[in-house]
């Protein structure tokens, strides 16, 4: 089990690359999706079942698609991929100095884990973080209703910002 | 450093990077702002599932719904940029450029 939280650690740092030397945005977006379906196994793995449902549902299944459909305004014929000849030595410079910062700090670890992985092979309905979340709504209630203004201002906000004709960002709509 | 903490870790200052080096989309940048926020989620996730602190599994969901205020109002921005200068690259934006 620790082999593959190793696998998701490695998938985990290539999508960050992929993300990080800015390609055109779809294939970053894709870099994104990689990463948080990843990130939600590394979860799952540590014993977690709200939090990587809640990656998955909200952060990929709500954000990203507003991404994903965001990057049809930055549409270009030829998007930048991840493997373009002009863009290979800023992808050569992160994998070198991710690989050079491992083998730095890691290079003292003497093989001691250093996590508690959820190999119990039980299937339990009352998880840990279940519980986290819940306390949000009993203990944290105002936290919640703040989240909740802090939202709806967003959106004004929002509609501020796209309102066209003289007012706002946009100006010649 | 552990593995985990060393991901994490690598994880934010990639994202870090690939704001500062921006090159040519707006939304580039905005997708590495996401990264960060990522690196952020799952650290403070781990954090309530290592450590068994429970009550702080409240902090990934909320830094959710204010990192979805933050992305909305960078993707308004992007719209805006896109309406003005017809796309979303950076060299257009060069109003205070002597």
């Amino acid at each position: 089990m620790s082999y593959l939280v190793c696998v998701l650690l490695f998938g985990l740092m290539v999508g960050s690359v992929g993300v990080a030397w800015n390609p055109s945005p779809y294939f970053a977006a894709m870099g994104l999706v990689m990463v948080s379906g990843v990130g939600c196994g590394v979860l799952i793995c540590f014993g977690g079942s709200f939090l990587p449902l809640v990656f998955f549902l909200i952060y990929l299944g709500g954000m990203m698609v507003v991404f994903a459909f965001s990057a049809a305004l930055s549409a270009e014929p030829y998007p930048y991929g991840w493997g373009n000849r002009s863009v290979k030595m800023y992808v050569a410079a992160y994998v070198l100095g991710v690989g050079c910062a491992w083998k730095v700090l890691l290079g003292k670890w003497s093989g001691f884990w250093g996590g508690i992985l959820d190999e119990s092979g039980e299937l339990l309905v009352l998880r840990g973080d279940m519980m986290g979340v819940a306390a949000m709504h009993d203990v944290a209630g105002w936290m919640l209703v703040l989240g909740g203004l802090g939202l709806l201002l967003t959106l004004f906000v929002v509609l501020e910002l796209v309102r066209g004709v003289s007012r706002g960002g946009l100006r010649t709509v | 450093m552990t593995p985990i903490q060393m991901t994490f870790s690598t994880m934010f200052l990639l994202g870090l990077m690939g704001l500062t080096f921006h090159r040519t989309h707006l939304l580039s940048a905005l997708l590495c702002l996401e990264t960060l926020m990522l690196s952020l989620f799952l650290a403070t996730s781990l954090w309530a599932l290592q450590l068994s602190t429970i009550n702080i599994a409240c902090v990934p969901m909320l830094l959710l719904a204010f990192s979805a205020c933050e992305a909305s109002s960078g993707l308004a921005l992007v719209v805006a940029t896109a309406g003005t200068h017809g796309s979303d690259h950076m060299q257009n934006l060069n109003l205070l450029q002597c």
